[in-house]
């Protein structure tokens, strides 16, 4: 009884997965097309935090979501991956931007000199 | 017999998770429920988590770095003025030390817009 | 006509620079004292060195009650041991610092030599270094044993910090580190003065948020939140983070900076490390 309700469990999931798998193929039309798209947006979200970071204005988590990004690629979740790589882009944008704004030291007025 | 129901369990929350992921969430919320969303979304430690520094409704444990949330509506003349403070408070007044939300992807836009619909009712 | 312009000229020139940064590091100190002094004028000059049980009175009495069986005691042990124990050359820390254990005091210093901001935890290494051993690392695990016991035996010694007028390198250091102090970083777009002088004393959630004058005296610390010793660039390191900006390397030229600039601040306050914190 044990064993086969197990068997029947991996088999369920795993006739569950080759269905996801086959519907994400299909909605995403085969291969390639998607993936160089998803490549491209993935290195100008690294360059523009590498941009970020040349001016000490990284943030946190923009190069675990390129991380998420690349690993999301190679398991085909172009959706996902596009959505982390547009997200981590943005950050490395903003961050480089708010480094240039504080390029100059400014003390605050509530400290009297 | 715990089995059966553990696998069923199993596949059925598995496909709870498949039509998460397939299916695409459709954001028609209606007035009430952006309300209640945004409260959700402004007590998010997250996300809002406007109590770390906002007394805010009935919210536990507010902060008292920033002025009370109250008489939101008194206090501002219309949404956009509120959503622009919100978005991001410096535009305003350069020492501010409130985080540009929106300008800062903090939170999305529709999430900002859920929060500016529950702060207006304040 | 044409020196009236010039006059004008230098006019512009002088006030340009004037708004700029052109205070001194001690013009610095006294307009950070003047400011605790109006935002906190009942706490006593000589108490800042508690942080934020300066001014946080419930937390102070749990703190207290902390600190009669000190968390951090076993630390102190290990770095007595360390310190004991010669490495395999058959010298030991003695004889890199003579002077020593109580040595906390003399740093950071500016280090004419090597043009850089002296820290303890770097001065430590390069002394395991120079004998051949392994360096330890600058945030978690042993380096907080040796750091604690150092900082035991410092204990009393007052908070002293020289930026040296002999070595311009010096001030350009503690510039950067004040610059750092006063820059926004993260997606949460906060520099450290938002909350530890524009704010400090406020309620964020329900944490004290503590002066910055004070900080840097009762390191390593040991956090319950860690369950451990941790040292002040690990604590940095937290900081950076919990704004949302990726944090810089420890005992990098940044962290030592903010450490030269931010011990300044605290010069006349007695040491009285290892602290315990929430």
């Amino acid at each position: 009884m044990q064993k086969r309700s197990i068997i029947s469990t991996l088999l369920l999931a795993l006739l569950l997965a080759l269905g996801s798998t086959a519907l994400l193929a299909d909605s995403h039309g085969g291969a390639d097309p998607r993936a160089g798209q998803v490549e491209q947006a993935i290195n100008d979200a690294e360059a523009a935090r590498e941009k970020a970071g040349s001016v000490d204005g990284e943030w946190r988590d923009t190069a675990k979501m390129i991380e998420s990004a690349r690993k999301a690629l190679a398991a085909g979740e172009y959706d996902k991956a596009m959505k982390l790589a547009r997200e981590a882009h943005q950050q490395g944008v903003l961050g480089y931007e708010q480094a240039m704004s504080q390029q100059e030291l400014r003390i605050p007025s509530y400290l009297k000199y | 017999m715990t089995r059966i129901k553990s696998m069923i369990g199993t596949a059925a929350g598995l496909t709870v998770l498949l039509a998460g992921t397939l299916a695409q969430p459709v954001a028609a919320a209606d007035g009430v429920s952006a309300v209640t969303e945004g409260k959700v979304l402004s007590e998010d430690r997250k996300k809002g988590n406007c109590l770390a520094c906002h007394m805010m409704g009935d919210g536990a444990y507010p902060g008292n770095i920033a002025p009370p949330l109250v008489a939101m509506q008194s206090r501002y003349p219309n949404k956009e003025k509120l959503r622009a403070q919100i978005w991001d408070a410096t535009a305003n007044n350069p020492d501010s030390p409130m985080p540009p939300f929106g300008k800062h992807r903090i939170v999305s836009d529709e999430e900002l817009d859920k929060i500016v619909e529950y702060v207006w009712t304040l | 006509m044409k020196k009236i312009l010039l006059t004008c000229a230098a006019l512009i020139l002088t006030a340009g620079f004037g708004t700029a940064t052109a205070s001194t590091p001690e013009e610095d100190k006294a307009a950070w004292d003047r400011f605790y002094q109006q935002r906190f004028p009942n706490v006593p000059e000589e108490d800042y060195n508690n942080g934020v049980y300066t001014i946080d009175k419930v937390g102070r009495e749990n703190w207290e009650a902390i600190e009669e069986f000190p968390p951090y005691e076993p630390f102190i042990d290990a770095g007595r041991e360390m310190w004991e124990t010669p490495f395999a050359n058959g010298k030991g820390y003695r004889d890199c610092f003579p002077n020593g254990p109580a040595i906390a005091g003399n740093y950071p210093h500016w280090d004419k030599e090597t043009g850089m901001v002296m820290t303890l935890p770097l001065a430590v290494n390069n002394c395991l270094e120079a004998n051949g051993e392994k360096p330890l690392k600058y945030k978690k695990g042993p380096i907080n044993n040796i750091l604690s016991y150092i900082a035991f035996e410092s204990r009393g010694q007052v908070v002293n910090v020289e930026i040296p007028g002999d070595d311009p390198r010096a001030l350009e250091a503690y510039e950067e580190g004040k610059k750092f102090y006063f820059t926004r970083r993260g997606q949460l777009n906060f520099s450290c003065a938002h909350c530890h002088l524009q704010t400090v004393g406020m309620v964020l959630r329900t944490e004290t948020l503590g002066p910055a004058k004070g900080h840097p005296t009762h390191f390593p610390v040991y956090r319950s939140k860690w369950g451990t010793v941790g040292t002040l660039h690990r604590r940095f390191t937290g900081c950076n983070k919990q704004v949302r900006a990726k944090p810089f390397k420890a005992q990098g030229k940044e962290y030592r900076n903010l450490e030269y600039f931010l011990t300044h601040k605290s010069n006349g306050l007695e040491l009285n490390g290892p602290g315990a914190r929430k």
